[in-house]
């Protein structure tokens, strides 16, 4: 009876010990394939998110210069041009209103109740390319930097000059200039004096309707919304009070609703009762 | 005191008559303070003008404390504040601020802001400035009132060539008197086959100073059979940037006629162009038809492409639409353009917390504008034919207080009051003080004679702001009336004048004209919750005749 319950226990153990092994060699493979997964999983995800930068980086493709300043810059104009565009044309507003968390400045102000409002930014498409430019300058310095090493690492000789750059709003698009004067050589030499990187956007037009509504602001302390959406079919106008008298104005693309672009005033408010003891500032 | 009132009744039976003063104070719906505290100058007293002030805005009056007297980073000087008004500081100065680059010109905008941002600074208004001055500027098929600077710089922009008229001088003259550029078809030889393209006769003009075979035939479509082209007739639409109908295509890519399904198979409307107004149902909108293209987005549609869901029918021909753009809100439909009032609840009683909106139906999209709040703008509505307009305007309440006549409460064209009758009235009437009226001294009186002005829709006050006007501006319905009585020889008392303000009908309408000063007196506020006021407040007070000059006063 013993020997019986011996021989099974060895039996169980032999059982045990036989199959062990393909248990942990089965354990490690799939360990492996989940490491190999997650790698290729994490590779695919940073060469989705960087490729064009790897590829301009490792000087792979056949970009011209200005092809490769547009892969290099263009998201951080087009960032730029949407924070500008979604905070009354400022990257960092001064003096602005919050407006479902975002700031939201100014172009036209009076802390005074009855009152007009002063106009506070009278260039506001030079103001917005001014943002623009301040907001991609170290981005568009490391770019012209890998423009330069890219065609060396192909066995080009890169000579670039010192030039600005200029941010442009014009119809139904935005022109980034850098004025660096480029000369590659190679076997024949090819002269570049300007690159330029276009980004289509109706800000431009949107900037112009801005002005005509914040003079209105500035005369009438008012403007008239469908006035604009007769005239331009593509837009949409949103005029939005707050209880303290400032107006939020929002343009909206309706093929493309996320360009916007957001503006304040703050003209000819009304105080609850006479507004004698206060103003606001 | 009863002491004092039986010596005062021994007083009067000796002489037979004995008056008896009631002061009746009626102090509707909140306790009185004075006004005094209400009135006043801008915190911080002084007004000074800042050249920026501490949050960042650029010349603005303001007390001392708000104005930024730190250093300007860009000039290394310091920010100015001066006690004395923006519009006297060369600084602040408004004018006009010109760009000259783009020939803008921005109004009411300092010298300073102007400099900063390089801008050309005029001080004369914006109607007098030469640079300023409109005209129209003809650019391609399209015009603009611009000014001749801005007309320069579209032509710029654009790369067209423009004719500025300074003898139109309205905008929609110009715009009237922008004309397209003649159209026609462009016949010309392409790889031995001769083939066509719909264009101006510009450009057709041009194609043909580089080659002789081109030929234009103005007011004719590529697909006109005499033509002889390679270019027919084709079951495929269109829509073109900047119009609003759904043309056809020839086989060519060409645009042709607008969308007209009983004309597919014509081909007198496939050979010439046809004038829009010449085309299928002109002047109806023709939103949702399969049949016709001829959209037109003042009427409310425009050309899209068809959208199962979106669009109630497919088009028999082609994929492109006359899209309806009406809108749906709460059950209604709302034609394209239209505008109306939607107001908060409790609006039409202007209750506490109740706001008057502006909404607004465009392409098919209801957008939502509030008046102002504090119901300082209310929304009105008119109709016509059934089409709606809404507009948030100012309500003008602000001097009602001081009207003591109907005529001049009512006067529509100056201010937005209603007269309100006081039941059982006093050939005295009743002085009410005015505290808080703009322009009125804290010692003027207004005589409610017969009954009172006070807003058509009462405002909304900051009663919650301690430092605000609320209770300042609801005493002004705090009215002081004297009931005089006569002491009978048996000790009755009978009321001689003064008596109507002792009925329930005086109390009730002296309440009416408390509420409709604002937010004032006993009201449920616009969710339906009563104020914690709920009574109005009625003091009694004995006086002796000496002691009552007639004058009002404030309790």
């Amino acid at each position: 009876m013993n020997m019986k319950k011996r021989m099974v226990k060895e039996n169980k153990r032999g059982k045990t010990s036989l199959s062990a092994a393909p248990i942990n060699q089965h354990r490690g493979q799939v360990t492996l394939f989940v490491i190999v997964g997650i790698l290729i999983v994490v590779l695919a995800i940073l060469t989705y998110l960087f490729y064009p930068k790897i590829v301009a980086g490792l000087g792979l493709g056949s970009q011209s210069p200005s092809q490769f300043m547009e892969t290099c810059i263009g998201d951080d104009i087009k960032e730029a041009v949407h924070i500008a565009s979604y905070q009354g044309g400022s990257i960092n507003p001064e003096h602005y209103i919050l407006y479902k968390n975002e700031k939201i400045e100014y172009l036209c102000y009076t802390g005074e109740y009855y009152k007009t409002c002063v106009m506070q930014q009278p260039m506001l498409k030079q103001h917005i390319e001014n943002e623009v430019r301040d907001y991609i300058s170290a981005t568009a310095r490391k770019c012209l930097d890998d423009l330069k090493a890219s065609y060396e690492n192909k066995g080009y000789t890169v000579s670039m000059g010192m030039g600005g750059i200029q941010v442009e709003l014009l119809p139904e698009r935005i022109v980034t200039t850098f004025n660096n004067s480029l000369v590659l050589t190679k076997t024949d030499t090819q002269r570049f004096n300007s690159l330029k990187v276009v980004v289509n956007n109706n800000l431009y037009e949107m900037v112009g309707i801005a002005d005509s509504i914040l003079n209105f602001e500035a005369r009438l302390g008012d403007s008239e919304t469908t006035t604009y959406m007769n005239y331009y079919h593509w837009l949409k106008v949103e005029k939005i009070k707050q209880s303290d008298g400032s107006t939020i104005y929002i343009l909206t693309e309706r093929d493309n609703p996320k360009n916007k672009l957001q503006f304040a005033s703050r003209s000819l408010a009304w105080p609850p009762g006479y507004g004698i003891s206060g103003v606001m500032y | 005191m009863d002491e004092i009132k039986l010596i005062k009744k021994d007083l009067v039976r000796k002489k037979l008559i004995v008056q008896k003063n009631l002061f009746i104070i009626i102090v509707l719906g909140v306790l009185l303070i004075g006004l005094v505290n209400s009135i006043g100058l801008p915190t911080g007293g002084v007004s000074y003008c800042c050249e920026k002030t501490v949050a960042g805005a650029w010349c603005q009056n303001s007390p001392k404390d708000n104005c930024n007297i730190g250093i300007d980073p860009k000039t290394n000087s310091v920010f100015r504040a001066v006690a004395s008004n923006c519009e006297s500081l060369s600084y602040c100065k408004m004018g006009t601020c010109i760009n000259s680059q783009e020939g803008t010109c921005m109004e009411n905008t300092p010298q300073r802001v102007c400099d900063e941002n390089k801008g050309v600074w005029s001080e004369k208004p914006v109607d007098e400035v030469p640079q300023c001055s409109l005209g129209c500027c003809l650019i391609g098929d399209q015009a603009a009132f611009v000014t001749q600077t801005r007309c320069k710089r579209l032509s710029l922009l654009y790369g067209l060539e423009t004719n500025f008229r300074t003898d139109i001088s309205n905008e929609v003259q110009c715009v009237l008197s922008a004309s397209s550029d003649a159209k026609g078809a462009c016949v010309f030889e392409k790889e031995y086959e001769t083939t066509c393209k719909f264009t101006t006769k510009r450009e057709c003009l041009d194609m043909m100073s580089s080659d002789s075979s081109v030929n234009f035939h103005e007011g004719y479509l590529c697909s006109d059979e005499t033509l002889g082209t390679n270019c027919g007739p084709s079951q495929k639409t269109t829509c073109v940037e900047g119009r609003d109908e759904v043309f056809f295509l020839d086989s060519c890519g060409n645009l042709a006629n607008v969308y007209d399904s009983s004309k597919a198979k014509d081909m007198e409307y496939w050979s010439r162009v046809y004038d829009v107004g010449a085309s299928c149902n002109s002047g109806q909108s023709n939103a949702d038809s399969a049949t016709c293209g001829n959209c037109d987005y003042y009427l409310g549609s425009t050309c899209k492409a068809f959208k199962r869901g979106e669009d109630k029918v497919k088009p028999n021909i082609g994929n492109n639409i006359c899209r309806d753009l009406s809108c749906e809100y709460k059950g209604k439909t709302y034609s394209h353009g239209e505008t109306w009032c939607d107001n908060s609840e409790g609006a039409d009683k202007n209750l506490p917390g109740s706001k008057y909106f502006r909404l607004v139906c465009y392409d098919g999209d209801v957008t939502v504008e509030p008046c102002a709040d504090f119901r300082q703008e209310v929304c009105e509505e008119s109709q016509t034919n059934g089409f709606k307009v809404a507009a948030c305007v100012v309500n003008m309440w602000q001097d009602c207080a001081s009207q003591d006549t109907k005529e001049d409460c009512e006067n529509i064209d100056r201010r937005d009051c209603q007269w309100v009758a006081i039941n059982g009235t006093s050939e005295s009437g009743y002085q009410c003080p005015l505290l808080g009226a703009v322009g009125v001294s804290t010692t003027d009186t207004v005589k409610f004679k017969g009954g009172g002005c006070v807003p058509k829709n009462p405002p909304g006050f900051d009663f919650w702001n301690s430092a605000g006007e609320a209770e300042g501006l609801c005493n002004i319905a705090s009215a002081t009336c004297t009931v005089t009585y006569e002491a009978g020889i048996s000790g009755s008392e009978s009321c001689v004048s003064g008596c109507e303000c002792l009925t329930q009908a005086w109390e009730d309408s002296m309440n009416k004209m408390c509420t409709n000063l604002g937010d004032c007196g006993s009201k449920l506020n616009f969710i339906g919750v009563q104020g914690f006021q709920n009574k109005s407040a009625i003091t009694r007070e004995d006086v002796d005749e000496e002691e009552d000059s007639g004058g009002g006063g404030l309790f």
